[in-house]
């Protein structure tokens, strides 16, 4: 199974985001 | 992170076709920039934002997949209501109620539905029938008593 192409980056996300004017989903976790 | 959703293939495909995925590390002995810039009080916290890095949509703690469903069609259709694009936005919270009717964040996508109805129409019992179906499908939610004041249009 293929999963998520997360980014870690959130401006670079952004800037793939921008140009193809799609929207981020954004994950805050915490591995405790 | 919400790891058991993220393991289904459903998911996944919907996240990767549908949005550009970041995933922010916390760090609570010592608070990173991006929990502070983006005010980040607790985790699992996720974040819908528009091409332009303009928050839409927010939610904490677990969801489990039906809910993480709903809530990311309710974050691009918030983003097109946020932007008046209220005939885009229309289909996009339908489609919370008609494929995840029984998630949480259904009845603010009910009634979120009859204000871009409205506001798209100009016609008044588009709220009504947000209300309708408010007190029909989630009479305990706080969304039907909001939509209470519809109650006096006429249909």
């Amino acid at each position: 199974m293929q999963g998520i192409r997360w980014d870690t980056d959130f401006l670079a996300a952004l800037a793939k985001a921008k140009e193809a004017g799609r929207p981020v989903y954004q994950d805050f976790w915490f591995d405790g | 992170m919400n790891t058991g959703p993220y393991s289904e293939q459903a998911v996944c495909e919907f996240i990767n076709g549908n949005f550009f995925p970041v995933r922010t590390e916390c760090n609570w002995d010592h608070p990173t920039e991006a929990m502070r810039r983006f005010g980040v009080q607790w985790t699992p916290a996720f974040i819908i934002h528009d091409p332009d890095g303009k928050e839409h949509h927010r939610f904490v703690g677990y969801v489990p997949t039906d809910d993480l469903l709903a809530h990311l069609w309710l974050g691009r259709a918030k983003i097109s209501y946020n932007s008046d694009r209220h005939g885009e936005a229309i289909p996009l919270f339908e489609t919370v109620l008609s494929r995840h009717p029984a998630a949480g964040a259904a009845p603010e996508a009910a009634f979120l539905r009859g204000v871009a109805g409205y506001k798209e129409s100009h016609d008044p019992k588009e709220l009504r029938r947000a209300y309708d179906l408010l007190v029909a499908r989630y009479p305990q939610s706080e969304w039907a008593r909001r939509a209470e004041p519809y109650s006096a249009i006429s249909l």
